[in-house]
C-alpha cells in the first residue's frame, strides 16, 4: 500500500500544478534515450552533425554535381557513407585515401576560407549589407582558425583578413585574434621586421634601386643634389643612394641634400632619421645636409614654398607610396596630389614614384565592378601573393615570416581594407594609380635605362625565382609574383607651368577624405 | 544529473565560449539567409543556390544558439528540397526516431516540456476545462483521446472528476488513437493510468489503438473500432490529431466521422500553422520561418542552454520541417507525414461545415489558463480568437502559435 501510495503521489505531480521532480516516478538511466542504433545514412538521428555537414559540402563542392534545371534538383553523390549497410573500405584503401584527402584537405580548407571571407565582405559592404550575418560568419572564421599566429600560410593570411573586417564592423573597438592592438607593437620589433622584410623579399629595394638609378642617371652632371622625399621612413633609401653616389668613380660625390616631408607628431622621429643619416654621410665621406618641411597640418597638404630651394641644385621628388613600415598611415589622396603636383612649381628634374600595382585584366575588372567586395578580393589576391612569395623563397624560416607577417603585413591589409570601405562611401575622389594621374596632368615620361632594368633583374636573381620584373611602359618597372602584379616604380618629368591652372583648380577641388 | 552524452560535449564549447558569443542579445541573421536561399530553389538559380547552401552548411549547427539551430532545421529541409530527397530523408528520421522510443524516455520529454512551456500544457488545461464543463454529472464517459500526448492529460482530469463534492465518480472509459510509433509505450502507459485512477477512487477502464494511415484516418472513430457502449456519453478530444488526417477530404471525413458518434464536446487543440496550401513555395517557405522562428526562439528560453530535451523536440522539428516542405506527397515513396497543420480559422471553417458549432471557454477556464501562464516565464499571453475563429490563442511573444477550441454537433 505504501509503495502503491508514493506512485500515486508521484503520478499525482505530473500535472501541471505541481512542480515536484518526476525523476522519480520516470527515472530512467539516461543512456536510454541516445541509445544507439543501426546506422540508417545521414539523415539517422544518431549520426552527427558532421556527417550532414559533409553531404551537404558534397553537393555544393563536387564539380560533377548533376543538376536538373527543369525541376531544380542535385543529384545526390552515390558514396559509400550515403548508402546504408555498405561493406567498409579495405585497410589498404583506406590509407591512401586519407593521405589523399589530407593535401585536398588543405585545399579545401583554403577554399573554404576564401568563400567565408568573401562571403563575409558582401554581408559587409555588398549590395543588401547585413552587419549581423557579417558578424556570424566572422565568428564561424575565427573558429575555423583558431588563436592568432598560429597555423598553416593560409590560415594566418586569413586571420588578418578577419581582423580586418572584425576592424571594420566594430568601428575601432576591436579585440584582435592575438589580443593586442597592433599599434602597440614597439619601435625594435617594427625595425626587426622591416629588416627581415628587406632581406626576405625584393620588396623594398626595388622601388629604392629603381628610383636611386633614376635619380643617379637625371643628376649624373650636377654638383648639388635636393631630393625632396614624400615619406622618409627610415631613410633605407638615401642610405643606399648615398652608397651609390660614394662609390661613383672618378670625381668627387655631389653634396646631397634631403628634405623631409613631415607630418604632425613626425618631427621627432624624422630627426633621429636625418641624424642617422648624416652618421652614415660622414662615415662614408658624404657631403651631406638634412632638413625638414612641414605639411600643412590638418590636410597634409604641400606647398612648395615651405621648401628652401638653392640655386644650382639639381631638385627631384620622390613619393614612395608602397607603405613600408607600420609607421606610414595611407596618405590622403589631396595630400599626395599636392606633393606630385608640387614639383611644377619647384621644378623638379624628375619624379620617382613607387606605388602598389593594381590589378589587370579580365579578373581586375570583374573584381572592380563589384565594389567594396571587388576590393576586397583585390587586396585577398595580392596579399595572398605576398604570403606564397615569401614562404617560397624562405619555407624553413616560418618564425621569420610570422613575425613579418603581425607587424607589417597585418596591419597594412587592415589599412587597406578599411580604405577601401571608406572609398566606398566616398564620392569619387580615389585614385588607383598615380600613375595615370600624373599622365592625365601632363606629366612626361622618362624612359628606365636599360642598366636600370638589368639592376632589378640581379637584385630579383638573388631569390629563386618566382619574382618577374616587366617594363610595361618606358617609364615603369613593375615587380610581380608568378602572375600577380604588385609594385611599380616610375619616373617622371613634370609639365611645364602652362598647365598650372589645370592643377591649381584641381587642388582647389574636394578630394580630400581620411 | 549524469553528463550528456559524447555528440555533444564538443560542440558545447562553441555555445559557452565568452569570446564567441558575447553578452549580447543575438541578433537575428538566419532569417534572410534562409529566405535568399529559398529564392534561389524556387528561381531554379543553381549557382546561387549551392553557395547560400554552402553558406548555410558553414553556420549552421544544431548545437549552437537559436539562430544556428534555425538555420540548421532549414538546412536539412531545403538540402532534401534540392537534392529532391524529402520522403527518404523523412522515413528514415521516423524510423530512427521510433526505435529510440522507450515508455521512459517519451514520458520524460513530454514531462520536462510540460515543465519548461506552456505549449501543450495550455491544450490540457483548456480541453479539460471544456470537457468537464461538458460532462457535468454525466455517470459514464467514454473519452477517445486522438492524440499522442501519452495520457498526461488525463490526470488532471481524473483528480477533478473524483474532487467533485456534489456526484459521485463517472465511470471513464479512455480510448486512446496513437500513432504508429507511440503504440509501442501505449500498454505501459495504460498500465499506469488505470493504477492512477484506482487511486484516485475513479473507475478507469483503458484500451489503445493504432491509428490507420491518413488517407483512412477516419477509419479510427469507427463505432466498432471503439466498440461503443449503450449508456455511455462520448467525447472526443483531438490534440494534433486533425492535422494527421490528408489533406483535402480526409479531413472532412475523419471530422464527420466524429460527428457520427455524437459526442457531448469535440475538444480540438492544434498548432497554429498553415502549412496545408499548395500556393508559391515563397509562401510555405514563409510561414515556416514564422512558426519556426517562433517555436525555436521559445525553446532557446524556456530550456536551460546544455538541455537534451530542447535538442530531442527540435529534431522532432528538423523531421516536421522536411515534411512540410520537401514532401509533396506525390511519387512513389510518398510519405504521409501529419505534418500540414492548418490554422485555427481554417479548422474552424472544416468543423462548422461538418456539423458542429462551437461553444465558448468559460470563465473558470480563462482563469485556469491565465493562472497556467503565470506559473511559466514571461513571454507568454492568451487572445481570445476573433471574426471568423473561435476558441483562445497561446501566443508566444505576440505571436499566436497554440489554438484551442471545443465544439459540439449542432
Amino acid at each position: 500500500m505504501e509503495v502503491a501510495m508514493d506512485e500515486a503521489n508521484d503520478f499525482s505531480r505530473c500535472n501541471f500544478s505541481t512542480a515536484a521532480a518526476m525523476d522519480d516516478y520516470f527515472a530512467c538511466a539516461w543512456n536510454n534515450w541516445e541509445q544507439s542504433v543501426a546506422d540508417v545514412g545521414p539523415f539517422s538521428a544518431s549520426a552527427d552533425a558532421d556527417d550532414f555537414h559533409d553531404l551537404v559540402e558534397s553537393i555544393v563542392f563536387a564539380d560533377d554535381v548533376d543538376y536538373d534545371p527543369s525541376t531544380g534538383h542535385f543529384s545526390l553523390p552515390q558514396s559509400p557513407s550515403y548508402n546504408s549497410n555498405t561493406s567498409t573500405c579495405t585497410p589498404v584503401a583506406e590509407e591512401e585515401e586519407h593521405n589523399a584527402t589530407a593535401t585536398a584537405g588543405d585545399d579545401a580548407k583554403g577554399l573554404r576560407l576564401v568563400h567565408l571571407l568573401e562571403a563575409a565582405a558582401e554581408a559587409l559592404g555588398g549590395v543588401h549589407k547585413c552587419p549581423d550575418l557579417a558578424r556570424v560568419i566572422l565568428v564561424r572564421l575565427r573558429e575555423l582558425l583558431g588563436r592568432g599566429g598560429e597555423g598553416t600560410s593560409i590560415e594566418r593570411l586569413a586571420g588578418h583578413f578577419t581582423d580586418a573586417l572584425q576592424g571594420l564592423l566594430d568601428g575601432g573597438r576591436t579585440s584582435l585574434r592575438d589580443g593586442g592592438q597592433h599599434n602597440h607593437n614597439n619601435k625594435m620589433e617594427v625595425l626587426t621586421a622591416f629588416q627581415l622584410l628587406q632581406d626576405m623579399s625584393p620588396y623594398t629595394k626595388f622601388g629604392h634601386f629603381t628610383a636611386n638609378q633614376a635619380i643617379l642617371e637625371a643628376t649624373a652632371g650636377d654638383r648639388r643634389i635636393h631630393v625632396v622625399d614624400f615619406e622618409i621612413a627610415e631613410g633605407v633609401q638615401w642610405a643606399s643612394l648615398m652608397q651609390a653616389l660614394a662609390s661613383r668613380p672618378g670625381t668627387s660625390s655631389p653634396h646631397l641634400r634631403i628634405t623631409a616631408m613631415i607630418r604632425s607628431g613626425g618631427s621627432r622621429s624624422a630627426q633621429e632619421t636625418g641624424r642617422l643619416l648624416a652618421a652614415y654621410a660622414a662615415s662614408l665621406g658624404q657631403p651631406f645636409s638634412f632638413s625638414q618641411c612641414r605639411l600643412e597640418a590638418n590636410s597634409e597638404r604641400f606647398r612648395a614654398a615651405g621648401v628652401k630651394v638653392v640655386k644650382g641644385e639639381a631638385l627631384v621628388m620622390n613619393c614612395v607610396l608602397h607603405p613600408t613600415t607600420t609607421a606610414a598611415r595611407r596618405r590622403t589622396t589631396g595630400s599626395v596630389a599636392s606633393f606630385l603636383s608640387g614639383s611644377v612649381d619647384l621644378g623638379a628634374r624628375v619624379v620617382t614614384l613607387v606605388e602598389e600595382e593594381v590589378g589587370e585584366g579580365e579578373e581586375a575588372e570583374q573584381e572592380q565592378g563589384r565594389g567594396f567586395v571587388g576590393r576586397f578580393m583585390a587586396e585577398l589576391g595580392r596579399y595572398s601573393a605576398v604570403w606564397d612569395s615569401l614562404e617560397a623563397e624562405f619555407p624553413m624560416q616560418g618564425q621569420a615570416r610570422a613575425v613579418v607577417e603581425r607587424v607589417i603585413l597585418g596591419p597594412r591589409i587592415a589599412g587597406a581594407i578599411g580604405h577601401a570601405y571608406r572609398a566606398e562611401e566616398e564620392e569619387g575622389g580615389q585614385v588607383e594609380s598615380w600613375g595615370e594621374w600624373m599622365t592625365a596632368m601632363g606629366f612626361g615620361k622618362v624612359s628606365i635605362s636599360c642598366f636600370n632594368h638589368s639592376q632589378a633583374k640581379l637584385l630579383l636573381g638573388l631569390f629563386k625565382g618566382g619574382y618577374k620584373v616587366e617594363e610595361t611602359a618606358t617609364n615603369k618597372l613593375v615587380l610581380g609574383w608568378k602572375t600577380r602584379r604588385l609594385l611599380s616604380a616610375s619616373v617622371w618629368k613634370p609639365p611645364s607651368p602652362v598647365l598650372l591652372p589645370v592643377i591649381d583648380s584641381f587642388e582647389d577641388s574636394d578630394f580630400l577624405f581620411d | 544529473m549524469q553528463n550528456p552524452p559524447a555528440p555533444f560535449t564538443s560542440a558545447l564549447h562553441l555555445a559557452l565560449d565568452p569570446d564567441l558569443f558575447s553578452a549580447d542579445p543575438i541578433r537575428p541573421w538566419a532569417a534572410d539567409l534562409l529566405r535568399n536561399c529559398a529564392r534561389a530553389f524556387s528561381e531554379r538559380d543553381s549557382a546561387n543556390l549551392q553557395r547560400l547552401l554552402w553558406m548555410l552548411n558553414e553556420l549552421a549547427s544544431p548545437y549552437g544558439d537559436r539562430e544556428q539551430r534555425l538555420a540548421y532545421a532549414f538546412l536539412q529541409a531545403l538540402f532534401c528540397c534540392a537534392t529532391a530527397s524529402g520522403d527518404r530523408c523523412y522515413t528514415t528520421s521516423l524510423a530512427v526516431a521510433e526505435r529510440a522510443i522507450s515508455f521512459a524516455s517519451t514520458r520524460r520529454l513530454a514531462l520536462k516540456f510540460q515543465e519548461a512551456a506552456p505549449w501543450t500544457t495550455f491544450g490540457h488545461v483548456a480541453a479539460n476545462g471544456a470537457l468537464l464543463h461538458a460532462l457535468d454529472a454525466v455517470p459514464a464517459i467514454h473519452i477517445v483521446d486522438v492524440s499522442d500526448t501519452f495520457c498526461t492529460q488525463w490526470p488532471t482530469l481524473l483528480e477533478a472528476l473524483a474532487s467533485r463534492a456534489d456526484t459521485d465518480a463517472p465511470r471513464v472509459r479512455l480510448t486512446v488513437v496513437a500513432s504508429a510509433a507511440s503504440a509501442g509505450v501505449m500498454s505501459e502507459i495504460g498500465v499506469r493510468i488505470e493504477k492512477f485512477a484506482r487511486l484516485m477512487g475513479v473507475s478507469l477502464e483503458f484500451r489503445a489503438v493504432v491509428a490507420p494511415a491518413s488517407p483512412r484516418f477516419a477509419d479510427a472513430l469507427r463505432p466498432e473500432e471503439l466498440e461503443l457502449r449503450d449508456g455511455e456519453t462520448v467525447a472526443v478530444n483531438c490534440v494534433s490529431a486533425l492535422r494527421r488526417a490528408g489533406t483535402g477530404g480526409s479531413r472532412d471525413a475523419f471530422l464527420r466521422a466524429a460527428a457520427a458518434l455524437e459526442p457531448r464536446v469535440v475538444t480540438v487543440v492544434e498548432e497554429e500553422a498553415n502549412f496545408a496550401g499548395v500556393g508559391e513555395f515563397a509562401e510555405s517557405f514563409e510561414e515556416c520561418l514564422r512558426f519556426y522562428g517562433a517555436y525555436f526562439d521559445m525553446l532557446e528560453e524556456s530550456f536551460p542552454a546544455t538541455s537534451n530535451e530542447r535538442l530531442a523536440l527540435e529534431r522532432e522539428s528538423f523531421r516536421s520541417l522536411v515534411g512540410v516542405l520537401a514532401c509533396d506527397g506525390r511519387g512513389p515513396d510518398r510519405v504521409d507525414h501529419g505534418e500540414r497543420r492548418e490554422r485555427g480559422r481554417q479548422w474552424c471553417r472544416r468543423l462548422e461545415r461538418c456539423g458542429f458549432q462551437t461553444f465558448g471557454f468559460s470563465d473558470d477556464v480563462v482563469d485556469d489558463l491565465k493562472a497556467l501562464l503565470r506559473r511559466y516565464r514571461p513571454g507568454w499571453s492568451l487572445l481570445p480568437a476573433e471574426g471568423e475563429a473561435s476558441g483562445m490563442y497561446l501566443t508566444w511573444k505576440e505571436e499566436p502559435v497554440v489554438w484551442s477550441c471545443a465544439w459540439k454537433p449542432k
